[in-house]
């Protein structure tokens, strides 16, 4: 059996920034649309032809702003891809879609050049949060995305719900999920509002009215319980969904899968290497032209290395990390963790399933500090 | 080889901020012995944080040469002596060099507790005094009515001193006539043995410890074998020389009447002291100059490396300055919470903050200090009386008859209308009025007898702030009195943080628990349990707050497989742990301990 492979394709161009938002991506570059395109393609078939023959399993195109790049072009990468690689039959294929720039036309054409997963970024049921977020659409729009993908046959789509936001209470919070249920997703995230320096967001923060972080927690708290009233089970920190829904390519994230990112500034963990394409668009694109490398930040990770990203990763999940897991994947090392484990436990900030360890609601909110403290007993 | 006759040895004193330091740097320039453009402000202050501080915290010495009019040459010696009443000793062993002192009174201000103070150790010594009034060129100077003060005050004749800017250098070459006509050339022996006062000594690390003396009587010449008479240390002198004000000037022996420096490949300050008298080993002085003991500390402090790894780094800083600073004492001790550090004693709590100061900026050091303690005679039921300069080694109660505490008596120079302030606050820290003079009708002495630690940590800050910076202090120990004291504990999640103990009089343990509970609760920050902050004595408790749990510390987010952001983040929090102490399941950030400190701002 050949390696199972997730491709991701990251495209980082948006209509507007989000004011909340510091990851890589461009506005007011769209004149690069076609030489990115072209890149990507190229970068793709020379990757395949360097790389043994691997099963690609899943396929997510992220951002930025997908469909702001354009359905056509978003189809033409699918098919190098499929072009160049062996993509499994029941492979699971994800677009990343903004409500304003996601039409029924777009739709159709995703369908069916092959993707089968559609992931709405609707954040809030509020137009003037939305507003003050910067995001670019409305919740009307929002939930006409909603049917044109169902429309256009998408029978796996989820949407992206934002807490802790300016203004936001725990009342609102729990419309803001009562109306994202009310789509009927396959999938929810649920994420919280990070003010990350350097964002208008943050520079502005004074003025915010953000809920503290005990309110937060409630937040959190509150959508963990009513999403699993409505049978979407949760299976990572900020994700949840109905059986058999939960995203294949995001799981292989938090259990050390082989995934290879294509575009700037996309990461990928192949072969016992970490690495990432060099971040700036404009650079991405010359260096693929020019046959230079794009590859940046080389870390080669054996796997015994890798007994921190096991547990940092995997309790994300709520599948946990195991002793036994552990123990096969990295030998000794997994006992320095009990007494600490134990405290965690008998706490309330983790439980034991079988011989699994996960972290409870309590533990998710303050997994940072957990994590910490389980990589300075290892 | 300089006549005796032309040789005058003196120091300046003043209050602080009354032109001690601008006089000398006018002097000097006077003098040629530093050229106007090459002045730098304050010459003698050279070290930064002194200058920063606006305080001389060591004794400096300059040798100065001069023509008068009258064809005469003279040598002049300033020994410049510190300005804080934490180094009185220091300023006493500086005067003991001289044989006279030019007061520098502010004729804006007039007589104030350190003119006062410095005065009458100067008389002390039996120095002839000429006072001069500084800053006349100020729209509100008033000379008459300060020269009157002098007068009424110290009972010295003032009428005809000069009246100076040494800003502006008025009227300086009449105090040099001054310091010809009324200080007293010394008088030393030139063939008896050697007898020389040590008034300050300075660490090169290649020449060893510069010892700078007075000599009093005989000479002192390279090759020539000395012993310090009250350490009794023995060393071979392989330089004599003057100081400039930037450097030394080697010359081939120093004589009675002299002040200069020698070096002898010394390498540990503490056995040339400050006070001592240097003698010649082959024909010894039949008796020590009188004055000499050894420095006292007033204060002691735990002083820790945040980072537990550094321990013989800050071991070997304490050193350092321990070469150059006879009066910092130290030892190893270890605490349950913060683990191994020293105990240091200080002369006072500035001293305290200098060195705190240069440990941190010389020798780049993060530390963290426990809150100073003075020192405690606790006698026990079983009649032993047991010396305590550190919480950590006060007796269980029941053991304990009684306690003693050291007093000081404060002598405070005010403006009339801030007396009420004064009085309030004095009461505040436990002190007894011992009496109130008028000076004049304006000014007013008030004497109170006050427990040493009442006043370490902020009393003269606090003074300041009631009277607007118009009132000055000064204070002397007088001894030791029964006082009721008690330990107060803190307990973080039930453990007891023995670093945070400290002793405190009864009364004041109530409202000094529930502060410090406060600041802790304060300072440190959420974590994943709630957190009681107690405070206690004995077992009972007194105080307490609670640090609710932390609720939320998450990253929502692994975008893209881009998990170099988690790792980042867990550096960071790495990072913050290094700030922190654990004790037990607590963390505490160096900060909560600064904040317990500085309780009382």
């Amino acid at each position: 059996m050949n390696k199972k492979l997730g491709i991701y394709v990251h495209i980082p161009f948006c209509r507007a920034k989000c004011s909340y938002c510091d990851f890589y991506s461009v506005t007011g570059s769209d004149n690069l649309f076609g030489a990115y395109s072209e890149a990507l393609k190229t970068h793709i078939r020379e990757a395949a032809e360097q790389l043994a023959e691997c099963d690609v399993d899943t396929i997510y195109f992220g951002g930025g702003t997908p469909t702001h790049f354009g359905a056509k072009r978003l189809c033409a990468v699918l098919n190098e891809i499929a072009k160049r690689f062996y993509i499994t039959e029941k492979a699971e294929i994800t677009f990343e879609a903004n409500p304003e720039s996601l039409d029924g036309e777009d739709a159709l054409r995703l369908r069916r050049a092959g993707f089968n997963r559609v992931s709405i970024g609707v954040q809030s049921n509020d137009n003037l949060t939305l507003r003050q977020l910067g995001r670019p659409h409305t919740w009307e729009r929002a939930k006409r995305a909603v049917r044109a993908c169902r429309d256009a046959g998408f029978q796996n789509l989820s949407i992206d719900l934002m807490y802790g936001l300016p203004g936001q209470t725990l009342k609102k919070w729990e419309a803001s999920i009562a109306d994202g249920i009310a789509l009927e997703p396959e999938h929810i995230s649920c994420y919280g509002l990070k003010l990350e320096e350097g964002t208008p967001l943050f520079e502005r923060r004074a003025e915010l009215e953000l809920p503290d972080d005990d309110c937060q927690a409630d937040m959190y708290a509150a959508a963990v319980e009513r999403l699993d009233e409505e049978g979407y089970a949760q299976y990572e920190i900020s994700n949840f969904a109905r059986k058999g829904f939960a995203s294949r390519h995001n799981m292989k994230y938090w259990t050390l899968g082989e995934y290879l990112g294509f575009g700037a500034s996309a990461h990928s963990d192949l072969n016992g290497r970490r690495f990432a394409c060099v971040k700036d668009v404009r650079q991405y694109i010359e260096r693929i032209r020019s046959g230079e490398k794009v590859m940046t930040d080389l870390e080669f990770l054996p796997p015994q290395a890798r007994a921190g990203e096991y547990i940092m990763l995997g309790l994300r999940t709520v599948r946990g990390i195991s002793s036994a897991e552990f123990t096969s994947r990295y030998g000794e090392g997994f006992e320095k963790l009990r007494p600490y484990i134990r405290k965690l436990v008998s706490a309330g900030f983790a439980r034991e399933v079988g011989e699994r360890v996960r972290l409870t609601t309590k533990g998710f909110l303050v997994s940072n500090v957990i994590i910490g403290n389980l990589l300075d007993y290892l | 080889m300089i006549n005796q006759e032309n040789i005058r040895n003196f120091s300046i004193i003043a209050h602080i901020d009354h032109g001690k330091s601008t006089l000398a740097d006018r002097l000097l320039e006077l003098c040629g012995t530093v050229e106007k453009r090459d002045m730098e402000n304050q010459i003698l202050d050279s070290m930064d944080l002194e200058r920063e501080r606006g305080i001389t915290i060591k004794a400096r010495a300059v040798r100065m040469e001069y023509k008068s009019p009258d064809g005469n040459e003279y040598v002049f010696n300033l020994i410049d002596t510190p300005g804080h009443v934490d180094f009185n000793y220091e300023v006493s062993r500086s005067l003991a060099a001289c044989e006279g002192a030019v007061l520098v009174v502010d004729s804006t201000q007039g007589v104030e507790s350190q003119t006062l103070a410095n005065t009458y150790l100067a008389i002390e010594h039996d120095l002839e005094i000429v006072p001069v009034f500084n800053k006349t060129d100020l729209p509100n100077a008033d000379p008459e009515r300060c020269k009157k003060e002098v007068e009424a005050i110290i009972g010295l004749p003032a009428m005809d001193s000069p009246e100076i800017s040494a800003k502006h250098g008025i009227n300086v070459e009449q105090v040099i006539e001054r310091i010809i006509r009324d200080i007293p050339a010394p008088s030393g022996d030139r063939t008896a043995p050697l007898k020389a006062l040590i008034f300050d000594t300075q660490y090169e690390s290649y020449r060893g410890v510069i010892v700078y003396i007075r000599v009093m009587d005989g000479s002192i010449r390279p090759g020539m074998t000395v012993r310090m008479m009250n350490t009794g240390a023995e060393y071979n002198v392989v330089e004599t020389g003057y100081l400039a004000p930037r450097s030394m000037v080697p010359s081939p022996c120093l004589e009675a009447g002299e002040v200069g420096y020698f070096t002898a490949s010394i390498k540990n300050v503490a056995d040339t002291r400050v006070g001592d008298t240097v003698t010649g080993a082959a024909n010894p002085a039949k008796e020590a100059l009188q004055g000499y003991r050894a420095a006292q500390q007033m204060v002691f402090a735990g002083v820790y490396p945040l980072d537990g790894a550094k321990f013989a780094d800050l071991r070997d800083a304490l050193e350092k300055l321990k070469l150059n600073d006879a009066s910092l004492s130290f030892e190893p001790e270890t605490s349950v919470a913060l683990g191994f550090g020293f105990r240091c004693g200080f002369l006072g709590l500035l001293h305290m903050e200098v060195i705190i100061e240069r440990l941190e900026r010389e020798f780049n050091m993060e530390l963290i200090t426990t809150m100073p303690s003075v020192i405690y005679h606790v006698v026990k039921t079983n009649g032993k009386m047991m010396v305590i300069d550190n919480p950590l080694n006060y007796p269980n109660p029941s053991e304990i008859e009684y306690c003693e505490e050291p007093f000081v008596e404060a002598s405070i120079l005010t403006p009339a209308e801030y007396v009420g302030n004064i009085m309030e606050l004095c009461q505040d820290r436990r002190g007894e009025l011992k009496g109130m003079d008028y000076l004049d009708a304006d000014r007013v002495e008030l004497k109170y007898e006050l427990p040493l630690n009442e006043i370490i940590y902020d009393f003269f800050d606090a003074l300041k702030s009631r009277t607007r910076g118009y009132a000055s202090l000064n204070y002397e120990l007088s001894g030791y009195r029964r006082s009721n004291l008690v330990k107060l504990d803190i307990l973080l999640n039930g453990d007891l943080i023995d670093a945070l103990s400290l002793i405190v009089h009864a009364d004041k343990a109530y409202p000094r628990a529930r502060r410090m509970a406060e600041k802790l609760k304060d300072n440190i920050p959420r974590q994943m349990f709630e957190i009681p902050v107690q405070a206690a004595i004995g077992g009972k408790i007194i105080a307490r707050e609670t640090i609710k749990a932390m609720r939320k510390d998450v990253l929502a987010k692994c975008y893209g497989g881009d998990i170099t952001r988690k790792k980042k983040l867990l550096e960071k929090q790495k990072e913050g742990k290094k700030r922190m102490r654990s004790f037990g399941t607590v963390q505490v950030p160096q900060e909560a301990f600064m904040a317990v400190l500085k309780l009382d701002e």
